[in-house]
C-alpha cells in the first residue's frame, strides 16, 4: 500500500481504497478479519483514528462487520449486488458529465473524445 | 464510535498570579495517542502537573480510567502505578547515579523492571559505548539524554496512561521520530486500553501519531477533537491577489502579499467562497493548530 502524504486524498481514503479493492478481488476470505486497526497504525506509522476511520468507511459500504472488541472481519460478497452498485455510479457520474457538457457547450461528439482521451491516459 | 476516556475533568480551574486556568470539560479518549498544543504560557504544563499529581492546589473534578476520583488516585497506589510521567527534566534528581534512579523506582512502582529498563536503555543508546554506567549521575547527561533515561524509566512498567510533558523538544529529529515508534507500541500493545497523553510544540513531528488533539489558549481549551475530524472542519484556501479582501470577511485566518491569500476556512462557510478562483486543500495537524492559536492569541502578527 503507497500512502501519499500531498495527493489531495485523505490518508483514511486511501487506505479504505486499498483495502476495497483488495476485498473486491477476493484476496480475503469471507469472515477473515482485517489488520487490527491499532497494528494496522503502528505499520503503516499513522494515527489509530485514521485507520479506524477507513475501517469504519469500508463498514458503512457493507464490505466488512466490526466485531464488539474483536476488529472487523469482511462479509460475504454477492458480487453481482456489488457490480450492480457499481454500474449505478457510473450511470449517475456520466448523467453529471453529460449535464456539465451541456452548461460548458461542449457537443456531444467532443465529450465522447474527452472520454476516449480520458480512458486512454488512465490506461497508461 | 463507542469512546471511553483514560481522564474526564469538570471545571479544572487554578488562580495564580497573572494567569487563570479554567478548563470546563476535559476528556482523554481511551485507547488514543492525544496531543495538548499551546503557546507558551498557556497552561498545558500547569495541567498536566494536576493530572499527573504534582499539583493538587486545583478545584473541580477529575475521574481517572472511569472510575478514580482524584482523591482516590493520591490515596489509592493502584491508580498511580497504572500512571506513568515524565517531566521537563526536573524529575530525577541531578545527584541521582543510574543505579539510585533504578532503585528508586523499583521501589516506588510495583511494576518497574530491571530488564525493562536496561532494555530500553540499550534501544535508545542512552549510554556511548553500549554499556550502561551505573554510576552516572542523571547531571552529566545532556537534555536529550534526561529525557531518554525518564521515557526508559517509565517504559519499564506496565502502565495504563502515560503523561509526556514536551518529550519531543529536546529531542534529535531521528529520536523524535524513535519516540513515535514507542508511542505507537504502547498504543498498540494496549488493544484500546492503554492511552497517551503529550503536550508538544514539534507538531509536525508528532502529526502522524497523534489521535486527538486539545488546543489550549490562555488558560483554557479553545479547540478540541479527533483529528481527521478537524480536518473536515478546517480547510486549507490559497487564492489571487483581486479575492483577497473579500476572502478576509469569510476566512477563520488569513495572511496575503500582493500576489494572492493562503488561509484556513471553516468547511461550513465553504459555499460563501463561491464565485471566487481558488484551491482547497486538506490542512495538516500543524496548519490546524496554527489558525486557531493565531485566531486566539494575544501576540501581534503580521
Amino acid at each position: 500500500m503507497q500512502l501519499k502524504q500531498n495527493s489531495g486524498v485523505p490518508i483514511y481514503q486511501q487506505i479504505a481504497d486499498s483495502f476495497r479493492t483488495d476485498i473486491l478481488a477476493g484476496k480475503y476470505e469471507q469472515g477473515e478479519f482485517l489488520p487490527s486497526i491499532r497494528g494496522l497504525a503502528k505499520d503503516l506509522k499513522i494515527s489509530v483514528i485514521t485507520t479506524m476511520k477507513a475501517y469504519e468507511q469500508l463498514a458503512e459500504e457493507g464490505l466488512v462487520t466490526a466485531a464488539q472488541g474483536k476488529g472487523f472481519y469482511v462479509n460475504a460478497q454477492d458480487s453481482e449486488m456489488i457490480k450492480e452498485q457499481h454500474l449505478r455510479k457510473v450511470e449517475d457520474s456520466l448523467t453529471s458529465a453529460i449535464a456539465a457538457a451541456k452548461i460548458a457547450g461542449l457537443s456531444g461528439e467532443e465529450l465522447k473524445e474527452m472520454l476516449a482521451a480520458l480512458l486512454e491516459m488512465d490506461e497508461q | 464510535m463507542n469512546i471511553s476516556y483514560a481522564i474526564e475533568g469538570r471545571h479544572i480551574t487554578k488562580k495564580m498570579k497573572g494567569f487563570f486556568l479554567d478548563i470546563d470539560n476535559l476528556k482523554i479518549p481511551k485507547g488514543f495517542a492525544t496531543a495538548l498544543i499551546g503557546e507558551n504560557g498557556a497552561g498545558k504544563t500547569t495541567l498536566l502537573n494536576i493530572l499527573a499529581g504534582i499539583r493538587l492546589d486545583y478545584k473541580g473534578d477529575l475521574t481517572f480510567f472511569g472510575q478514580y476520583s482524584d482523591e482516590e488516585k493520591e490515596d489509592n497506589g493502584t491508580v498511580k502505578n497504572r500512571i506513568g510521567y515524565t517531566g521537563t527534566g526536573k524529575y530525577y534528581l541531578p545527584q541521582w547515579t543510574v543505579k539510585d534512579i533504578e532503585n528508586i523506582s523499583k521501589l516506588m512502582f510495583e511494576s518497574f523492571s530491571e530488564e525493562k529498563f536496561h532494555r530500553y536503555c540499550d534501544e535508545l543508546a542512552i549510554f556511548a559505548n553500549g554499556r550502561i554506567d551505573m554510576k552516572k549521575p542523571n547531571s552529566s547527561f545532556s537534555d536529550g539524554m534526561k529525557t531518554k533515561l525518564m521515557l526508559a524509566g517509565v517504559l519499564a512498567r506496565d502502565t495504563d496512561l502515560l503523561i509526556l510533558d514536551e518529550p519531543a523538544s529536546p529531542l534529535d529529529p531521528l529520536m523524535r521520530d524513535k519516540l513515535c515508534q514507542l508511542i505507537s507500541e504502547y498504543i498498540q500493545n494496549g488493544n484500546g486500553e492503554k492511552s497517551v497523553f503529550f503536550s508538544t510544540h514539534n507538531i509536525s513531528d508528532m502529526e502522524n501519531i497523534t489521535d486527538y488533539a486539545i488546543i489550549m489558549e490562555n488558560g483554557s481549551i479553545v479547540e478540541q477533537g479527533f483529528v481527521e475530524d478537524l480536518k473536515e472542519k478546517y480547510i486549507v484556501i490559497k487564492g489571487d491577489a483581486t479575492d483577497t479582501e473579500a476572502a478576509g470577511k469569510i476566512l477563520y485566518t488569513i495572511s496575503s502579499n500582493p500576489y494572492g491569500f493562503e488561509g484556513v476556512c471553516l468547511s461550513e462557510n465553504l459555499e460563501k467562497l463561491a464565485g471566487m478562483k481558488v484551491t482547497k486543500e486538506i490542512p495538516t495537524l500543524s496548519q490546524i493548530c496554527v489558525a486557531v492559536m493565531k485566531k486566539n492569541t494575544r501576540i501581534v502578527m503580521r
